[in-house]
């Protein structure tokens, strides 16, 4: 029995190379789960060996201004 | 200090056991994992598998010839590791929950002793350690997570991880051997490894226990008592 997982949770995942590079935006991860999305993004997104990465909730995202 | 039929001290014959059985576990670990790269229930989780499988068999790899430190042989190429594994880790792990299981206890059973290994005696040893520990904190993160996610997704959820946790500890439990092992009991004192066969079955089971206490669920892994289908040599319990 494998369980069934529907998760909808979206985060936005930034990282950066050097420390004079700003975080710039490298994908997203679909987790509920906040350790297994850390989890995810590192091993999504492992392309290059990163000195920085994050994730935010798409959810906490505010729009100064709306395409 | 007594010798063993294979001429070595009863330390170092420990030793070379449990250095050969925990790189023969993390190839086969690795492998078990690695097919959970294209079936795991989320995209998500799949690519974590693939990396956990990557890690595994980097660590099998730089593993063995520690070997060679502690005055063995071993064929170059390895390829999946040995007959030093678990026996659950023979073949295909049943599901999703039983990946869990080995990710919580047979992983752990072996950081656990890898933990131990930080200052150990044999220098080509502790460098390995420090190296895998860093590595083996996300696989560590990933397995709690998942264990809370199936304690909280349903009863029967829950018991199904119990059920697979409890089966997997009869074997990882062994990995670490009898604790009154003399070769254990004299590695340590050689500060070859830190921790007692008891302390590191101690240390898995306290973190378990309450990862699962936290979520109102309960699992006993008691200590094992049988040890006469036990191979030293293999360190694999085949009743």
């Amino acid at each position: 029995m494998s369980p069934v997982v529907s998760s909808t949770r979206v985060w936005e995942v930034f990282a950066r190379r050097e420390y004079e590079e700003p975080l710039h935006h490298v994908g997203t991860i679909t987790e509920d789960d906040e350790d297994l999305a850390l989890v995810a993004a590192r091993s999504i997104y492992d392309e290059h060996p990163w000195i920085h990465m994050i994730i935010v909730p798409r959810s906490a995202i505010r729009e100064a201004i709306r395409p | 200090m007594s010798t063993t039929a294979a001429g070595r001290d009863v330390a170092t014959d420990c030793m070379v056991s449990l250095v050969g059985a925990l790189a023969d576990n993390k190839a086969a670990l690795g492998r078990r994992y690695g097919e959970w790269a294209v079936s795991a229930p989320t995209l998500e989780s799949a690519v974590a598998a693939a990396a956990m499988a990557q890690d595994e068999l980097g660590h099998a790899r730089s593993t063995y010839p520690v070997l060679k430190a502690l005055g063995v042989e071993e064929p170059d190429e390895t390829g999946f590791g040995g007959d030093r594994r678990l026996v659950l880790l023979d073949r295909e792990l049943a599901d999703w929950t039983a990946m869990i299981a080995a990710n919580l206890l047979v992983d752990g059973a072996l950081t656990t002793f890898v933990a131990g290994c930080v200052d150990s005696s044999i220098t080509s040893m502790a460098q390995r350690a420090r190296k895998i520990l860093q590595e083996e904190g996300s696989h560590r993160v990933h397995a709690e997570a998942w264990a809370r996610r199936l304690c909280r997704a349903s009863d029967a959820q829950a018991e199904l991880l119990i059920e697979r946790l409890a089966s997997t500890w009869e074997q990882s439990a062994r990995f670490a051997g009898p604790d009154d092992d003399p070769g254990a009991l004299a590695a340590v004192g050689l500060g070859m490894f830190s921790l007692t066969p008891a302390r590191q079955r101690a240390m898995v089971r306290d973190w378990l226990v309450a990862l699962l206490s936290a979520e109102g669920r309960s699992i006993e892994l008691p200590e094992p008592v049988d040890w006469s289908a036990w191979d030293p040599r293999t360190r694999r319990w085949a009743p």
